[in-house]
């Protein structure tokens, strides 16, 4: 790209982020990728904890720092010309539906702070910024990709494996380039059926859905027959199916483990990323304490699920990180009824080690057009000892050993499972969904299927015959 | 084996008797070790039951009585009879 070029982009990205912000929609700037900013003081902040390469460090000295400078009303072109001379630096660009306000590149090294401050010194300046510039990083094969910082990232392999801990370099579903395409979006809902959700765990509770003001509350007519006083229930952040009222606070921990691996807040210095940065986790709660839950509460969470569809909600996923080998008609039908509102079911394998063409495990082994199947991978893209597999009735395979994730008391632990694994293909469904809102089911389950790296491992294991690659499956290689 | 092991233990001796009606005196370990189960209904699930597809780690817990074995699984939050007479039981 020649340097016209890029100034050429600098600047439409220049005014596409003053509009926003404008018009306030910069609400979540913050959380989106921003690997490198011209404040150094930030950006090395930024990186911890991941270590600077050689080719980090040359891109980072390569850069000019850039600031937002507004002139008051009045100042002339040629006192701004001569202003920005005086400081051995260049207007690089006007925008011209603010009056008086221009990019400025420094010539002589300063950081973009020591450049905001002269700027802002003087009388003729309104107020002056730097230029917090999205941009992304390239990895050794020139591919785009994009870190996280959060404090505990580094020990994510399923998200990016570097090789540690006797890993496979690799190794991984490619987060960090997927999220060069997209980290997500709060227009997808994701319901996790599951113990519940800890909607207050500080990474989680900015991506819990809030039932909006606009979506009619939850009436179920079951429910007073159950001793409810009333039939509509306020389901704020959900619903509690044990337990028949509107809190789905989780008392085990799996399901709050499920949520993190899904959506954790990613890039706010906290705990850990999840697949998302950003989508809207619905906890539905119908396992207790113990992890186990009825057969007919698990219908009457996708039954919610669907209610709640029909009624205006982007729920478009749901995770299943649980089962049995009972077969249940009632429960294959529901499944059937969310395929028909364009929902996924994404759903556990097992984990006995078992064969599910030979010895079927329910809901994973309904031959349902919604249903994917997920097998679990240890850190060198084996299949887990433990996980259940199959060549028809098993799909996919994602990372379900020793994940670290959200868990009870705002805290974060490691668990392994096919649980573990099927929030990962979850994630990517609602990565893909955020790029592409109006993709069918069929579809979403084609591209999942389609984006995996082929593994000689998992060869006449999972009908894919790979694990899930979320930087193919938002196009990003 | 810490007392919260042994607390287990005596409540899986207790219900076995119950079920076989028979004394607890009659009832011996005959192993007691740290396992790792499929799912969160530690691989002994009831009736109708889902249970969540973690591995759970917890004790296995075999008594002897007549010369029978009967298996107990058990975990900080729960105990349950594997395979009794075909069933699963949680205690």
């Amino acid at each position: 790209m020649s340097r016209n070029n890029i100034w050429a982009h600098l600047s439409i990205a220049l005014v596409l982020v003053l509009i926003a912000a404008f018009a306030g929609g910069l609400r979540k700037w913050h959380r989106r990728p921003r690997l490198v900013q011209n404040n150094p003081a930030v950006w090395q902040k930024d990186r911890e904890p991941t270590a600077e390469t050689e080719y980090e460090q040359n891109q980072r000295l390569d850069r000019k720092s850039e600031v937002l400078v507004r002139f008051r009303s009045g100042t002339t072109l040629e006192a701004i010309t001569r202003i920005t001379s005086q400081f051995n630096d260049q207007v690089e660009d006007r925008i011209e539906s603010v009056e008086g306000l221009d990019v400025i590149e420094d010539e002589d090294g300063a950081s973009a702070d020591d450049v905001v401050a002269q700027y802002r010194a003087l009388p003729e300046v309104e107020y002056a910024e730097a230029n917090i510039t999205i941009t992304l990083d390239h990895d050794e094969s020139g591919s785009k990709h994009v870190h996280a910082n959060d404090e505990m990232f580094s020990r994510q392999w399923g998200l990016f494996n570097s090789g540690e801990n006797d890993g496979k370099a690799g190794a991984d579903i490619s987060a960090m380039r997927a999220w060069a395409v997209t980290t997500g979006s709060d227009q997808v809902v994701v319901a996790v059926i599951d113990s519940g959700v800890d909607y207050s765990h500080p990474d989680l509770a900015n991506n819990i859905w809030t039932r909006p003001q606009i979506i009619k509350a939850y009436q179920d007519d079951d429910l007073t027959s159950k001793g409810a006083i009333d039939d509509v229930v306020d389901d704020v952040h959900g619903f509690n199916f044990v337990d028949d009222n509107d809190d789905p606070m989780d008392d085990n921990g799996h399901g709050t483990h499920c949520a993190g691996i899904i959506g954790a807040e990613g890039d706010n210095g906290l705990g850990i990323a999840g697949v998302n940065w950003n989508v809207k986790i619905m906890p539905l709660r119908f396992m207790d304490a113990n992890g186990t839950g009825t057969t007919k509460d698990a219908i009457e969470a996708i039954n919610y699920v669907i209610d709640r569809k029909r009624a205006g909600v982007n729920v478009r996923i749901i995770s299943a990180s649980w089962g049995s080998t009972a077969k249940s008609r009632a429960l294959e039908d529901v499944i059937r009824k969310a395929f028909e509102e364009d929902i996924l079911f994404v759903a556990a394998a097992g984990n006995s080690s078992s064969n599910n063409d030979q010895t079927s495990h329910y809901p994973s082994s309904y031959n349902l057009g919604n249903i994917v199947s997920v097998a679990a991978l240890n850190r060198n893209d084996q299949l887990a000892s433990f996980s259940n597999y199959g060549a028809k009735s098993v799909h996919i395979g994602a990372p379900g050993q020793e994940i670290l994730s959200t868990w009870l008391e705002h805290g974060f632990t490691e668990k392994q499972g096919t649980s573990m694994a099927t929030p990962f293909v979850s994630g990517v469904a609602a990565l893909i969904l955020a790029e592409n809102p109006k993709m069918s089911v069929n579809d979403l389950r084609a591209r999942l299927l389609k984006s995996v790296d082929v593994l000689p491992s998992l060869k006449g294991k999972v009908s894919s015959g790979g694990r899930i690659n979320a930087a193919k499956a938002v196009g990003a290689e | 084996m810490s007392s919260s092991q042994q607390d287990i233990i005596d409540r899986a001796r207790r219900d076995l008797a119950q079920r076989l009606g028979s004394s607890e005196t009659g009832i011996d370990l005959e192993l007691a070790e740290q396992a790792d189960f499929p799912d969160a209904a530690l691989g002994a699930p009831i009736e109708d039951e889902m249970s969540a597809q973690v591995i759970t780690p917890g004790w296995r817990i075999r008594l002897k009585a007549n010369g029978k074995a009967y298996e107990y699984r058990a975990s900080t939050r729960q105990l349950r009879l594997f395979n009794f007479n075909g069933e699963n039981y949680k205690i």
